[in-house]
Formats: structure tokens, sequence, C-alpha cells
């Protein structure tokens, strides 16, 4: 006797093992039906390539304008077997992590002197909210001033760009703890660092890893942003220098060694979100 | 100013801290600039006998738990006199276990972890109290749910790691706000016989802020009946129940006058 339900098989009558044996390429089947986006959302993708190479060899965009995947697959080889390429990718991460981790870092604590002292941030809010409205990449040109063309200019460029995202949600954060929280704490007479790491640090957390996802992302375009500028080496050199030698199939190749860096990184911090923070309510949706 | 006179129900507990006198307390809360924004309490006296249980029901606004909070040290009165044990409330202290009408559970800390909260925060020596919590939690029916994150647990069974954390501290008087407020009706009846279950085991100073009068009269010893605008005492009943009660209880006449009495002090506020 076999039933169906939701695309599972259930076997009742043949032993377990054989039951998902046969049933394997139905329940396939199942999910497609179920959700067909899993298979039509790579399947377009793949049309777009074809299509976009279709467009390239036929001659209707100039391969210097929109070189095609197959062009732009010859630039990813290139680039892998290039002895000088590791370096770019190494310097663009470095400034990247750097700066995130120190501007991270820097503003957690400013946010957590914030919270404990209100006058300060009375006096200080104003100026974090005008700085995370303005387009920090304005600063570059500045940054490479003062700090020369080196690594230091890029990392102070992420630094600024991480920060106050991480800032906001940190205060925002540390200051969503709930009144009966609070009073539960005060009840049992706890010490202002008790109510801290006890309460208030867990509950900011979500907030803060939520700022902290989306300042690794923005240090990562600060990096870049002022590897546009001036820079010796960095993925954002290798991005101009292709550009202004035509060599646009290359762009392509390092835009896409970018976008995998930043999804590895955003990966990454996915990843210790959950792990950090387990109790998170979006978590358990399933 | 009401005072009634109280007959003594102690059950053992401890008679030296279990005792609350509320003498003329007033409270005012105010805005920043000083203006008088809500007459919270006006003259309010009530006193409390050690192993007692109490209920304050009134509406909202009667100001019932702003005196819970008072009697908790958790905000300082305007003007008047409390006393918790025959000491003048100054502030909180570790010897009241108070309750909430949410359950107050940290997320990132499993049903025991949660309940072993004010043992942490005592600086008192985990291990020793894990025996005990364990005992706890069998006395509230969570014993297989001490490794369980507060989010797996229905509201009933939050509300009672909620009195477990509450429990392991062993306090002499309990306070608590509408613990029961947000359950469903079912739930809330099982919680009331298990809470007079171990009130009645314990012998503690229990003052439990309701809204719904039933709850108030089944559990309790006697109702302070609060009214509002400025919220006050407008009378204190006595309820001539036996104990141990259960919820046939609720069908006996003495019960459905008792009922009525506290309705028609409410009415009268209206």
């Amino acid at each position: 006797m076999s039933a169906r339900l939701d695309g599972v098989e259930f076997d009742s009558s043949k032993g377990s093992r054989s039951a998902s044996r046969v049933s394997a390429g139905r329940r396939l089947y199942g999910v497609l039906q179920n959700h067909p986006g899993v298979i039509l959302s790579p399947l377009s993708f793949v049309l777009l390539l074809v299509l976009w190479e279709l467009v390239g060899r036929a001659g209707l965009v100039a391969p210097i304008v929109l070189p095609p995947p197959s062009r732009v697959w010859d630039g990813l080889v290139i680039l892998f077997t290039a002895p000088w390429f590791p370096q770019h990718v190494w310097f663009t991460a470095a400034e990247t992590l750097i700066g995130f981790a120190i501007g991270g870092v820097a503003a957690i604590l400013l946010g957590i002197v914030m919270v404990n002292v209100p006058l300060f941030k009375e006096v200080v809010y104003p100026y974090v909210v005008a700085f995370q409205v303005m387009p920090k990449v304005v600063l570059a040109p500045i940054f490479i001033t003062w700090f020369g063309f080196g690594i230091e200019s890029k990392i102070v460029m992420a630094i600024a760009i991480s920060f106050f995202p991480v800032v906001i949600n940190t205060v925002v954060g540390l200051e969503s703890v709930e009144e009966d929280a609070s009073l539960l704490m005060r009840s049992l007479v706890a010490s202002r660092r008790q109510i801290f790491w006890k309460l208030a640090w867990p509950t900011a957390l979500p907030s803060i890893f939520a700022g902290l996802k989306t300042s690794l992302t923005l240090a990562l375009i600060g990096a870049l942003v002022a590897e546009f500028v001036t820079a010796k080496e960095g993925l954002g050199t290798l991005i101009t220098t292709f550009s202004f030698e035509l060599k646009v199939y290359l762009v392509f190749a390092v835009i896409i060694v970018v976008s995998v860096l930043g999804l590895a990184m955003y990966g990454i911090m996915e990843y210790l979100d959950r792990k950090v923070v387990f109790w998170r309510r979006s978590h358990f949706t399933g | 100013m009401l005072r009634t006179e109280v007959r003594n129900r102690a059950s053992g507990g401890d008679a030296r801290t279990g005792a609350i006198e509320v003498e003329n307390v007033s409270k005012v809360f105010r805005t920043r600039l000083g203006a008088v924004a809500v007459e919270a309490l006006r003259d309010v006296s009530v006193d409390i006998l050690p192993g007692q249980f109490v209920s304050f029901v009134g509406p909202s606004g009667c100001g019932k738990s702003t005196l819970l909070k008072l009697i908790g040290g958790l905000i300082e009165p305007t003007s008047g006199r409390l006393t918790v044990g025959g000491l003048d409330v100054g502030g909180p202290r570790r010897d009241i276990g108070v309750m909430f009408q949410t359950p107050v559970l940290f997320p990132w800390r499993t049903v025991l972890e949660n309940v072993l909260l004010p043992i942490e925060v005592f600086g008192l020596d985990r291990r020793i109290a894990i025996e005990k919590t364990r005992d706890i939690l069998r006395l509230v029916g969570l014993e297989d749910r001490a490794g369980a994150y507060p989010r797996e647990l229905s509201g009933g069974m939050q509300q009672r790691a909620a009195l477990s954390r509450v429990l392991v501290i062993d306090p002499p008087i309990i306070l608590m706000d509408e613990p029961f407020g947000a359950l469903d009706e079912f739930t809330r009846e099982r919680m009331n016989l298990e809470l007079l279950r171990i009130w009645q085991e314990h012998g503690q100073t229990i003052i439990f802020v309701t809204h719904s009068i039933v709850e108030a009269v089944f559990l309790a010893d006697r109702v302070v009946v609060m009214g509002t605008a400025p919220g006050r005492v407008l009378s204190i009943v006595d309820v001539p129940l036996p104990r141990p009660r259960s919820i046939e209880l609720m069908k006996s006449p003495e019960f459905a006058a008792t009922v009525f009495d506290v309705r028609e002090y409410l009415g009268v506020a209206r």
C-alpha cells in the first residue's frame, strides 16, 4: 500500500530502505512540481548566457562593448593562471577584512558607550546620523591625500564606510531591551555589568549582526572605490587598468571575481550569524 | 483611608520577612518638566500578613501594577510608607520574587538556564542549584523540557518556567503582575490550581494582580478592590472560602456571593 502526500511517497508494504530508493525519483519530481523556481531560476541563467553568446557571435554587439561569455571565460582562465593575480585578490580581501574588523569593533564600542552615557549619545548621535546619510565614497580622494597610495588609505575607506551601520544597529539593539526584562534584572538586584552581559548584549546581538552583514559588503565597496581612485594593487586597480586598455573581457572576469569574493564574505557572515544568534526568530521560519 | 482587620492565615513561610505594610502611599508620575502626568495612586493603605494570598483587582489604570512595583522596590512612592518584613522598602530585594504578564524568558537560554538566571545573578554555585532547579521543574511539570528553548514552549509552559525562576530563589514573598492574563481560559485555570498547590506547600506571601474578578476571588484570602482616576483602594474583601480549593468551588453560593461583592465595589467606582 502506498500513498502520496505532498510529493513525498510513503510506502508501508516495503522496507523503508527500498521505499526511499523507489521514491527518490518521484520525490525529485514532486519537489520540482511544488517549487518550479528550483529549476526555472538556473535554467533562465543558462538561457541568458546562451542568448548573450549568440548576440556576440552574430556580431550584433561589438565584443569590446559586451564580450560574449566564452570570451569572459577566457579572461577568467588568464587571471587564474597569471602569477600576479592572487596578490591582487589578497590585497583587496585584506583591505576589506582589516577595515571591517577595525570599523566593526570600534562601532560596537562606540554604540555601547553611547547607550550607557546618555549625554554623550545626545551630543554624538546627530553626527553619526549625518555621516550615515553622507555617501562616504566622496571621502576616498581625501583619504588618499591623507594616508597615501598604499593599503592604509583603502583600509581607512573601508573603516569609514562600514562603521556607521554598526554604530546605529548597536544602539538600536541595546535599546530594544524590553521593559519587563530590565525590571526582572532590577528585581534580582543585578549589577550594571550583569544587566549588560546577561541581558542587553544578547538582546542586541541580532541587530548588531544585521549591521555587521551590511557593513562587510560596504567595506568591500569602500576598498574598491579607494582603489579606483589610486592604487598600485588590488582588484579595483585591475578593473581600472583593464578598462583603460580596453580589455573589457578581463574587466568582466574581475567583476565576477569581485562578486564571488563578496558572496563568500557574506556567506561566512551569514553562517556566523546563524551560529551565534541561533535564537533569532527569522531563522525558524521552516 | 481604608484599613481592614486581618485574620491570621499565615501558613508557614518566613514570618519575619513575609509581612507587608502599605501606609498612606501615593504615587504621582510627572512629566520631564515636573507637571503632574498621572496620579497613579492616592493614599493607599493595605496590610498583608505573612503567608497570605492577596489579589489586587481593578480596571486598567487603577494603579494595581504600580502598587506591586512599589512593594517590590522597583519604583519609589511620592509619599507614604512601605515596609516589607518590618523594614522600609528602599529598593529591590532579593527575597522578593517577581512575575510579569509576559514570561520574560531569555530566548538564548534553555528553560534550565533561564531558571538558573537568579542563581547566577546572586553569584551562587550553579552546580548546587541544579538539583534544586530540577526538583522545581518537576513541581511545575516541566522536567522533560529543561533543555528546550522558550520558543519551543507553549504560553502556559513559558509561564511555568517563569514561575520556576521565581521559586528557585525561595522567596518568602512573590509579586505576580497578571501572570496568566495572556493565557487561554483553560490554561489559566490549570495554572491557578497549580499555583495554589505550590503556595499551600511553601506558604509564601503572594500578591496577585489581575483584572479577572473570578480569578482574584478563586485564589485569594483577601481581594483588594481598586478604582481609577486616581488609583485608589475601594475596598478590601475577605474571601470566606475553605482551602484547599478546587474548580467545583466556583459552583458554591459563597463563591458567587464574594464575586458579586467585589463586582459591586467595582461598580461603585463607575
